[in-house]
C-alpha cells in the first residue's frame, strides 16, 4: 500500500500503531450536535470500522479501526454530517479539508446552565466559519462563566462569558445576598455601604452571581455580551501552562478578529522547518509585544475593554 | 402630605439623665400627654434610626425612657447630654391596664431591664398602697453592676415587700443572690384568685417565672406579660413584631398570659 | 360601557390619558431576567398598548407601583424631618384579577391595620386599575381555589383582540377617554386551574403547628433569599433604614424598604436577640400567615393564589403543596 501520510492526517485521519488501519475523528463545533448524525456515525462504525466510537478530548468523535484504502468511502459516508455541522470544506465528498486547527470546543452554555452568560456552541461556530479550514495548530475553547468547566485556560484561546451588571439601587432590599454570593462564590467585588451595594469594577470578574441571587431584580445583566480573553495556555512536553488574560470586557466582533489576526502572524513567524509549530510557542520566541501587535490590528476595541500591557506566562518548567 | 403623618415624630429635650451602669442610662424627656405604663415610644436620632423604648417612668410634664447601649441608635443615644434632643413619636402599645389589677394582690415579677416598663406601674402602687390588697415585687439583675434603679429600690425597699436578688455575685456580696424563680415560693399569696402578677423580663426567665406562679396555683388569667418583639414601625404595619394573628405593637405588648400562651414566633 | 375600539385609537386615548396618569403594566423586559437571555416580566410605565405582556404572567407582582420597593419617608437637615414632594400624576395600573384582590390585602394592612398609612393611603388615593382579564391559568396559578379569579372592582376592564380592543369602562371619568362603538362582551377569567388548593379550616390546625415535622423538611431545602416574598402580591412587610449623605453628614434620609420574612436579619433586635433560626419555622410563619393567621385576625384569607412564590422559588418549593399537606395533617389530627 502506497498512501501520503501528510494528506490523510489532514484529511482528519490518524495514522494508528495498526499498520494499515485508520481512525477519522468527527469533529463537534462547539459540543452540540443533532442526535441524527449519530446513525451516520455507528453506519460508518460497523460497516468499516470496529464497532467503536471513541469520545475525544475535544468534544468529538474518533471512530476507529477503519481500513486505510476504505478513506474514500467513509469521506462520501460522512459528508451530510460535514455539511450538518456547518464544517467549511474546499471540495465536498472528500471529507474534512485540514485538521491542524483543533475543534472548537464550548462548555453546555447558556441554553442549559443557569450560570453561563452566553450561547457557547453558537459563538464557537461563528469562529469556525471564521477560521477553517486551518493547518495551523490552533486550540480554542469557549465557556459561559468564570466557572470554566470546559477549561479554556488550557486553550491558546480561551473566551470567558462576563456579565456587566447593572444596579437598580430603588429595587435592592440590601438582603445582603448578592454581596454574601459574591464574598463566598466569587471574588469579593461587592460591599454593602448605607444599606446599598457597590460593585468595584476592576474585581468583578462578571460571574453573574449577583444577578443569580439577587431576590428582587436589583441586579441585573447589560444587554451587551462581554467576555474574557485569556492566552496561549496549553498542555504538552516542552511548558505546559494556563493562558493567562489578554483583554478583559472584549466584545464578540474583537475576539474573532484577533484569533483571524494571529493566523497572519502565524503565517509570518512559524519555524517551517518544523513538523507543526503551536502557537504559543510562536509567541514565546516573538515575544507577547510583537504578538500583540500582530493580533490588535485594525481592531476597534469599545472603551470598556482593558488590554494587558504585557504577560509572563508561568508554567511548569522541566 | 395627607393629613397628619404618623411616621413624623416630634422633638424632645432631655431634662436629666441618670447614669445605672456603664450601658443603663435612664433619660428623662419633655413630654406631655396621656401614657400608661407598659407602652413604648419609637426613639429616633435622624441618620441613625429609631428604636422601640419603653417608658419607665410617667410624670405629669415628662416620660423616663430606660435605655441600654446595645445597638447603633442606642450607642449613639448615650452620647446625648441634658438639653439636647431626641426624636420620638408614641405612646404605642396597649400598657397595662392598671383597672385590671385595682383591689387585688399585685406581684410583679421583673428580671434585668424588664423593670424598666413596669417601673411605672411600680410608682402608682407606691403612691396609692390602699388602691391595692397587697403589693410584692421581685426583681432580679445579672450581678449587683447591673442593677437599675438603685435609689428607687431603696425606698422601695423601705416602704413595700421587696426580694431583690442578683444571678451572681462575688463572696463578699450582702444581698440575695439566684434566680427570681427560687425566690417565686417565699411571696405570700394570700387569695389565690385575687391577685395578678406582672412578669416581664428576658423570654427565658418569663417562661420559668410563669411556670413557678402557675405550679402554685395562679390562674392563667391572673398573669400579665409582657413581650418583646421588633417593634419596628409601633403602628402595625411593617410586620416584624407579628405572631400568628397578633400584632405585639397593636395588641400588645403587655397580655394576659391566657392569650399570651397561645403565641408563638 | 362596553364599546370596541381600535387599537390605534386605544392608543391615542392612552396618550391623552398620559397628561394625568402615570400608566403602569406587566412589560417584558428584555436581558433583564436571572438568567442570561431572558426577560423579566415586570411593571413599568408604558405608552402604548404594544408595550404591554399580555400573555404572560408577570414575574414581579404590581403592588411596586404602589408600595415601591424603596421609599423615602423624611429628608434629614441638622434637625429637621421633610417630607418628600409628592407625586403629582394619578396612577393607571394594568393587572390581573388576583392581584386586584391582593390590594385589598395591602389596604388592610396600610389603611385599616391600625392608624393609616399616610404614604400609602396618598398613592392609593389616585390609582385606577385596568383589569386584564385571564384567557387561561397559567402554570402554579390556583386563583380559583382563593376564590380571587373573578373581580368587578375595576375601572377599565381591556380585552385586546386582534386589531381591536374591547373595553369595558367603569369608571364614569374614563368615559371622557375612550370612545368606540359599544359592544358587548365579557371579560375572561379562568374557572379552573390545574392547582388546587384545600385549605385547613381553623379548628383543623393544631395548637401545636410549630412543632409539626412538616416544617423540618423546609430547613434544608430552603436558603432563606426571599424571592417567595418579594414576587408576591400581598406581602406588605417593610423595614426602615436611616442614612447619611456621604458627601454631606450633616443630611440623610430615612427610607424603607421591602422586606421579608424569609431572610436573616427580619426578627432581630437590639442586643441580638432573634426568633425563628430555622428556615422551616419562617416557613411555617409565612405559610400560616397567608391561610390561617391573617384570616383570623381579619376574616379572610391573605393569598390571592398567584401562584408567583412556587414561579420564583430556586429551590422548587411549593407553596401550594406545603399548603395542601397542611390540609392533610388537619384531616389526620381530626
Amino acid at each position: 500500500m502506497d498512501i501520503n501520510t501528510k494528506k490523510v492526517t489532514k484529511n482528519a485521519y490518524r495514522i494508528t500503531k495498526q499498520r494499515y488501519k485508520t481512525a477519522l475523528r468527527v469533529r463537534v463545533p462547539g459540543g452540540r450536535l443533532k442526535a441524527e448524525y449519530l446513525e451516520i456515525l455507528q453506519k460508518i462504525a460497523d460497516e468499516y470500522g470496529d464497532g467503536d466510537l471513541h469520545l475525544t478530548t475535544r468534544q468529538g468523535f474518533e471512530i476507529t479501526g477503519i481500513d486505510m484504502d476504505k478513506i474514500d468511502e467513509v469521506n462520501a459516508i460522512i459528508q451530510p454530517v460535514i455539511e450538518g455541522l456547518e464544517i467549511n470544506q474546499i471540495n465536498p465528498n472528500t471529507g474534512y479539508t485540514a485538521a491542524g486547527t483543533r475543534n472548537i470546543c464550548a462548555c453546555i452554555g447558556n441554553r442549559v446552565c443557569p450560570k453561563a452568560q452566553y450561547e457557547t456552541s453558537g459563538f464557537a461556530k461563528r469562529i469556525e466559519q471564521a477560521i477553517f479550514p486551518n493547518d495551523f495548530h490552533v486550540k480554542v475553547a469557549l465557556t459561559g462563566c468564570p466557572n470554566d468547566c470546559i477549561k479554556v485556560r488550557m486553550h491558546d484561546f480561551g473566551i470567558i462569558g462576563m456579565t456587566l451588571p447593572q444596579y437598580d439601587k430603588q429595587r435592592c432590599v440590601s438582603c445582603g445576598r448578592c454581596v454574601e454570593k459574591c464574598t463566598k462564590l466569587s471574588t469579593g467585588a461587592l460591599t454593602m455601604e448605607n444599606y446599598k451595594v457597590t460593585r468595584e469594577h476592576d474585581k468583578c470578574i462578571g460571574c453573574g452571581e449577583c444577578v443569580l441571587n439577587c431576590p428582587t431584580n436589583a441586579w441585573t445583566r447589560n444587554e451587551e455580551k462581554f467576555y474574557r480573553l485569556a492566552i496561549m495556555g496549553r498542555t504538552g512536553k516542552k511548558n505546559p501552562r494556563l493562558a493567562e488574560d489578554f483583554i478583559l470586557w472584549i466584545d464578540e466582533d474583537s475576539i474573532i478578529k484577533i484569533i483571524k489576526n494571529t493566523y497572519d502572524y502565524i503565517g509570518e513567524y512559524i519555524d517551517r522547518s518544523l513538523p507543526k509549530e503551536h502557537i504559543g510557542y510562536i509567541v514565546d520566541r516573538t515575544g507577547f509585544i510583537e504578538y500583540k501587535k500582530w493580533a490588535l490590528k485594525d481592531v476597534e476595541l469599545s472603551p470598556m475593554a482593558k488590554v494587558a500591557s504585557n504577560i509572563y506566562w508561568g508554567g511548569i518548567r522541566y | 402630605m395627607i393629613d397628619t403623618n404618623v411616621y413624623m415624630p416630634i422633638k424632645s429635650n432631655i431634662m436629666e439623665i441618670i447614669q445605672h451602669t456603664d450601658v443603663e442610662y435612664t433619660f428623662r424627656m419633655a413630654y406631655k400627654g396621656e401614657v400608661k405604663p407598659g407602652q413604648f415610644f419609637e426613639v429616633s436620632i435622624p441618620k441613625y434610626g429609631e428604636c422601640p423604648i419603653s417608658v419607665s417612668g410617667i410624670g405629669e410634664e415628662f416620660i423616663d425612657f430606660t435605655i441600654r447601649r446595645v445597638g447603633k441608635v442606642t450607642d449613639e443615644l448615650h452620647k446625648f447630654k441634658v438639653g439636647d434632643i431626641f426624636f420620638i413619636r408614641g405612646p404605642y402599645g396597649n400598657g397595662f391596664h392598671m383597672d385590671d389589677y385595682k383591689n387585688k394582690e399585685v406581684i410583679i415579677v421583673a428580671g434585668g431591664s424588664g423593670l424598666a416598663p413596669v417601673k411605672g406601674i411600680i410608682d402608682i402602687i407606691h403612691q396609692q398602697p390602699k388602691d391595692y390588697e397587697g403589693f410584692n415585687l421581685l426583681v432580679g439583675f445579672k450581678s449587683p453592676d447591673d442593677i437599675l434603679f438603685k435609689e428607687e429600690l431603696k425606698i422601695w425597699n423601705e416602704d413595700l415587700k421587696l426580694i431583690l436578688t442578683v444571678d451572681g455575685a462575688k463572696e463578699d456580696y450582702r444581698g440575695k443572690v439566684g434566680l427570681v424563680t427560687q425566690y417565686v415560693d417565699d411571696i405570700i399569696i394570700k387569695n389565690m384568685d385575687n391577685v395578678a402578677i406582672i412578669i416581664v423580663g428576658p423570654p427565658m426567665m418569663m417562661k420559668f417565672t410563669v411556670e413557678a406562679f402557675l405550679k402554685r396555683g395562679v390562674a392563667c388569667e391572673n398573669i400579665w406579660v409582657s413581650y418583646e418583639r421588633k417593634m419596628h414601625c409601633g403602628i402595625g404595619k411593617c410586620g416584624h413584631c407579628r405572631m400568628d394573628d397578633t400584632y405585639i405593637c397593636l395588641d400588645g405588648p403587655v397580655f394576659n398570659f391566657s392569650k399570651a400562651k397561645h403565641l408563638y414566633d | 360601557m362596553k364599546i370596541e375600539i381600535s387599537k390605534e385609537d386605544f392608543n391615542k386615548s392612552l396618550h391623552r390619558l398620559g397628561d394625568e396618569y402615570r400608566i403602569y403594566a406587566p412589560v417584558a423586559m428584555a436581558y433583564k431576567g436571572t438568567f442570561s437571555d431572558t426577560d423579566s416580566i415586570r411593571y413599568k410605565e408604558i405608552n402604548t398598548l404594544d408595550e404591554i405582556e399580555f400573555n404572560l404572567k408577570s414575574h414581579f407582582s404590581p403592588k411596586e407601583v404602589i408600595l415601591p420597593i424603596t421609599q423615602v419617608l423624611f429628608y434629614f437637615t441638622e434637625d429637621q424631618y421633610k417630607e418628600p414632594e409628592t407625586e403629582k400624576k394619578k396612577l393607571l395600573v394594568f393587572l390581573r384579577a388576583c392581584d386586584i384582590h391582593a390590594v385589598k390585602r395591602m389596604d388592610q394592612i396600610y389603611l385599616e391595620n391600625g392608624q393609616r398609612d399616610p404614604y400609602y393611603q396618598e398613592v392609593r388615593d389616585t390609582v385606577k386599575f385596568v383589569l386584564i382579564g385571564c384567557e387561561k391559568s397559567y402554570r402554579n396559578c390556583f386563583c380559583v381555589s382563593m376564590g380571587t379569579n373573578k373581580t368587578e372592582d375595576y375601572s377599565l376592564g381591556i380585552k385586546p383582540v386582534g386589531d381591536q380592543v374591547l373595553l369595558d369602562i367603569k369608571d364614569e371619568e374614563l368615559n371622557a377617554y375612550f370612545f368606540g362603538e359599544e359592544k358587548d362582551f365579557e371579560m375572561n377569567y379562568v374557572t379552573s386551574n390545574d392547582i388546587k388548593v384545600l385549605i385547613p379550616e381553623p379548628h383543623q390546625i393544631a395548637k401545636d403547628i410549630a412543632e409539626a415535622p412538616l416544617w423540618r423538611e423546609y430547613d434544608e431545602r430552603c436558603v432563606a433569599c426571599g424571592k417567595c416574598n418579594f414576587v408576591c402580591s400581598t406581602c406588605t412587610c417593610f423595614r426602615m433604614q436611616d442614612i447619611f449623605y456621604k458627601d454631606n453628614e450633616n443630611n440623610g434620609e430615612r427610607r424603607r424598604v421591602w422586606a421579608s420574612c424569609q431572610v436573616d436579619g427580619y426578627t432581630d433586635m437590639a442586643g441580638g436577640h432573634s426568633f425563628r433560626k430555622r428556615h422551616g419555622d419562617r416557613m411555617r410563619y409565612k405559610v400560616l400567615h397567608k391561610v390561617y393567621d391573617y384570616n383570623k385576625r381579619f376574616g379572610y384569607h391573605m393569598c390571592v393564589g398567584c401562584g408567583r412564590c412556587d414561579d420564583a422559588c430556586p429551590q422548587y418549593i411549593s407553596f401550594s403543596t406545603c399548603v395542601n399537606k397542611l390540609h392533610d395533617l388537619g384531616k389526620e389530627e381530626r
